[in-house]
């Protein structure tokens, strides 16, 4: 039988490790460019001073840091900042719990269309859906017109706290509902049919059974959601019309209106010190729980 | 499967945070509708001028090609640099892989207000803020990590025997990549040419720190309308987005469809 | 007559074969998962790679395939060093347990991969896929997606795909353990039928020892990574060399005994074992044991052995005792001829067997 020749070819040899070098080249650059170097320049900014005129100064001091965490303003910033986010943290639970065990315990296509109006949202622009909100809640929007309608005087909805509270809870419940559902894998629905025949209630067995099992998803999706809200910037901005100081707001305005950078580095490495600190709390919360 | 009877409360409650949930994207679509000269809900009356608007204001229309553009260059090189850095990380396993691997996707989870900043402090230096590849760099930070990891799945989940038959009959390395990997990551690619475009179209934070005067996309463009009028054009944009948001995800879906009776 | 056991190193003959392997290793790290493996395979030799998983078999198929580099060793094919050319210049057909066919093409152009790789002009190459697809009886299915086949058509592309291009040697991996019984029994004689028909030399990699028995003219057993013995599916049933061997292909009872000149005994049975000395373990397969009722008649040279019934399974075609007999469970078996009394537990039983049937190794 006559074999079949293969093609000779000189193989032109690189190392196996000058193949990898050659093809993480281009992540490493953008990584290092976009990433690992702003990060560290904008720790070393904290570390700078401006003078009054606004004129940066070159040099490394605490200055900043001892200002930023002295100033009363800024110190409530934080306060409310934190707050206002655990706030919206536990309205975002209360609200997607529902819907995420809805969706857990629902099958087939009715399930797929669910889970498609719940990603819908997450894939509109913030700025689309702030929009619907203000059209919702302005004084000549759906409430508003609704409660006067019915002759009611309808109270102030936007350029306040309220609005962000409102805005930022439906924003950031898709995050909420997913991270529910990735933690609801544990949650058979035999044990609650176990719980049920053992003689609890139905409201029993969901305190007693469905809470515990799903509260590893709560943890995670109560850290994703803090972390978003304290960071989150377009939303309170457009519903409180700037009436309303958040920390992500105050970055914004030092860095491009204010002009102030090493404030706006010092209250952005305050922040990731709270995403820290959210993160440690959320470790140990897991390790209580499980 | 078996079906268990959901209880009425549960229904009843998921249903009113369902309403809650979608309002927003809900009452965008009659008030894009609407005829009057400044937003209210209900409108007074009915029309389409607001979609007309939205080609009459030459700043909209810059700042919509210009996400176009930006989102699809975007996605393209985080598909050019995206793939060679899964394919390293997943298949040829350096040391320190994984190590590598978070390093990459970390931008992710730094908060985009942090990164914004930390971006702006680097970029307006090196005279790319206000340009099209300031924009298109600062996207790409925030794509790539998408990319990295939708990728890294659809690498890790492909069935190497396939690629070893293919050697075993004659191809070299690259024709094994090109003629066989390739083929099969189909869905994956396009997933990720999916995702990549979406987050870059919708990405506001960053881009509002890197846009200026000269240059602006879509979703800034939008931001700063709002911000002093919140008439019905945004409402008929945001109509029209929601739509581009619906072709992207049922191409996935064809696609992803049509892979499934491929692969099975 | 005594079998002996494994001072020397299975039967290797020196002369170079059609392919050699020649001190063939692979570590991965402290752990060797094939140990100085040496075999030559004559041209046109269908053999079996057997033993239990983790043996080192799947490890030493894809060392001669190229797609595990060897850590010492050297492979050669037809006179030609292969150990260190990569896999797409090795000119192996190899036929993956997972089918491993191209998703994204059709029947057609998975069998005409390898033919495009080689550059085949397109008319002699649609010929020759007609022919493969033909000759694994898939005509008409050339233009399915492996998706739409079964798993028996699947394998069957498979190899189509990797005879196709006529390699010098055609390497199988378990490719029969994905199918269900009847169809395993089917393709195990089709691939017999090809490869004969081709007069191709094979390489079949199994952990079913009916498998390697009854379709390969020669069978490697491998355990830890170690060449265990090489011989004819006869030889390494009927003269074991090894007690791992003994007890791996077929069924086996053992009885631990002490050797000391030139005899070993075992629950009172008096076996010869030339060269033992010490611990050492009888064995004699369960078919080769005569059980009768009562007391031993006096049975000329045959080994004997009392005991009683613990349980009787009547199974259709056999029928299995389990014996207790000098402190073990011996078992038997004897194939059914209708009018067989089944002896109740309690019974008391002599258990007979020639000493030709008897195997003894040192006690491990």
């Amino acid at each position: 039988m006559s074999a079949i020749a293969l093609p000779a070819r000189s193989a032109r040899r690189i190392g196996p490790t000058g193949v990898v070098m050659l093809l993480l080249l281009p992540i490493a650059l953008v990584n290092a460019v976009g990433f690992l170097w702003p990060v560290v320049n904008l720790l070393r900014m904290s570390f700078k001073e401006t003078q009054a005129t606004g004129a940066l100064i070159d040099t490394v001091s605490t200055a900043t840091w001892a200002t930023v965490l002295s100033d009363s303003f800024t110190l409530d910033l934080i306060a409310n900042s934190v707050g206002v986010s655990l706030f919206i943290t536990l309205l975002t639970l209360v609200a997607s719990y529902p819907i995420a065990l809805y969706l857990h315990r629902s099958t087939g296509l009715w399930r797929t269309i669910l889970l498609v109006l719940v990603i819908a949202p997450l894939l509109t622009s913030a700025v689309v859906r702030t929009y619907g909100w203000i059209a919702i809640l302005s004084s000549q929007g759906l409430i508003a017109n609704a409660l006067l309608f019915l002759g009611i005087t309808p109270p102030r909805l936007m350029f306040n706290l309220t609005g962000v509270v409102i805005g930022l809870t439906e924003i950031l419940m898709p995050y909420m509902i997913l991270a529910l559902l990735s933690g609801f894998g544990r949650l058979d629905p035999r044990f609650e049919e176990a719980a049920l025949t053992l003689g609890a209630t139905p409201w029993k067995t969901f305190w007693r059974v469905v809470v515990p099992l799903t509260a590893p998803g709560m943890a995670l999706g109560c850290l994703l959601c803090f972390v978003l809200a304290i960071s989150s910037f377009v939303t309170p901005k457009l519903l409180s019309g700037g009436r309303v100081f958040l920390l992500a707001t105050e970055i914004y305005d030092q860095a491009i209106v204010t002009l102030n950078w090493p404030v706006a580095a010092t209250l952005s490495m305050i922040v990731l010190v709270l995403f820290g600190a959210a993160l440690a709390l959320y470790t140990r919360a897991l390790r209580r729980i499980a | 499967m078996d079906e268990r009877p959901i209880s009425p409360a549960l229904k009843a409650s998921a249903l009113v945070m369902f309403i809650f949930l979608l309002a927003p994207l809900l009452v965008v679509l009659p008030i894009s509708f609407s005829g009057d000269a400044y937003m209210a809900f209900p409108p007074s009356s009915w029309s389409v001028k607001w979609y007309g608007a939205i080609f009459a204001d030459k700043q909209m229309t810059a700042a919509f090609s210009v996400s176009i553009a930006l989102a699809l260059v975007v996605t393209v090189l985080s598909l050019l640099i995206g793939l060679p850095a899964a394919y390293a990380l997943v298949r040829l396993k350096p040391p320190g892989a994984e190590a590598l691997g978070s390093l990459f996707t970390a931008p992710l989870l730094l908060p985009t207000i942090v990164l914004g900043l930390a971006i702006l402090l680097v970029f307006a230096p090196l005279g790319l803020l206000g340009t099209f590849q300031g924009l298109v760099a600062a996207h790409l930070i925030v794509t790539l990590p998408y990319a990295v990891r939708v990728l890294s799945t659809a690498l890790a989940t492909l069935p190497i025997p396939v690629e070893e038959a293919a050697s075993t009959l004659g191809a070299p390395p690259l024709t094994v990549f090109f003629r066989v990997t390739l083929p099969m990551m189909r869905s994956g690619m396009v997933s990720t040419a999916a995702l990549c475009f979406l987050v870059s179209f919708d990405e506001v934070v960053l881009s509002l720190f890197m846009t200026g005067p000269r240059i602006s996309t879509l979703p800034v463009a939008m931001y700063h309308h709002v911000e002093q009028q919140a008439d019905p054009m945004v409402a008929a944009l945001s109509v029209l987005l929601v739509f581009l948001t619906l072709a992207v995800v049922v191409i996935v879906d064809r696609t992803a469809g049509l892979a499934k009776t491929f692969v099975k | 007559m005594i079998r002996t056991a494994p001072d020397e190193m299975a039967g290797l003959k020196q002369g170079e074969g059609f392919l050699s392997l020649r001190g063939l290793t692979r570590r991965y790290g402290p752990f060797v998962a094939v140990d100085d493996f040496n075999l030559d395979v004559a041209k046109g030799e269908l053999v079996a790679f057997l033993g239990p998983s983790g043996c080192g078999k799947t490890t030493s198929l894809r060392m001669i395939a190229g797609l595990v580099p060897s850590s010492s060793g050297h492979i050669v094919v037809n006179g030609r060093e292969i150990t260190e050319v990569p896999p797409y210049r090795r000119d192996m057909g190899l036929v993956f347990q997972s089918y491993a066919l191209f998703p994204h093409m059709d029947v057609a152009r998975n069998v005409a991969f390898g033919l495009e790789m080689r550059k085949v002009a397109k008319a002699d190459a649609a010929a020759r896929v007609r022919e493969a697809i033909a000759m694994v009886r898939l005509t008409g299915k050339e233009h399915h997606r492996p998706s739409e086949l079964s798993g028996g058509q699947q394998q069957r592309v498979a190899l189509a795909r990797a005879l196709v291009v006529r390699p010098s040697i055609l390497l199988l991996d378990e490719p029969l353990s994905n199918l269900d019984a009847k169809l395993r029994d089917e393709m195990r004689n089709e691939i017999r039928d090809i490869q004969k028909r081709l007069g191709i030399t094979a390489i079949f990699v199994t952990h079913d020892q009916m498998e390697a028995l009854t379709i390969c003219d020669k069978v490697v057993v491998m355990n830890h990574g170690r060449l265990e013995q090489v011989g004819t599916p006869l030889e390494i049933y009927e003269h074991p060399k090894t007690a791992f061997v003994a007890g791996f292909v077929g069924r086996i009872n053992r009885l631990a005994g002490t050797a000391s000149g030139g005899i070993a005994e075992a629950a009172g049975v008096k076996v010869a074992a030339p060269g033992f000395t010490g611990p050492v373990e009888v064995m004699v397969r369960p078919h080769r044991i005569v059980l009768s009722a009562g007391a031993a008649p006096a049975g000329g040279d045959l080994h004997q052995l009392s005991g009683t019934v613990a349980r009787a399974t009547f199974a259709g075609d056999i029928l299995e005792y389990e014996v207790e007999a000098g402190g073990v469970l011996m078992k038997t078996e004897a194939a059914t001829r209708g009018g067989e009394t089944v002896h109740a537990p309690g019974t008391p039983v002599t258990l007979s067997w020639r000493p030709q049937d008897t195997f003894v190794y040192t006690a491990s």
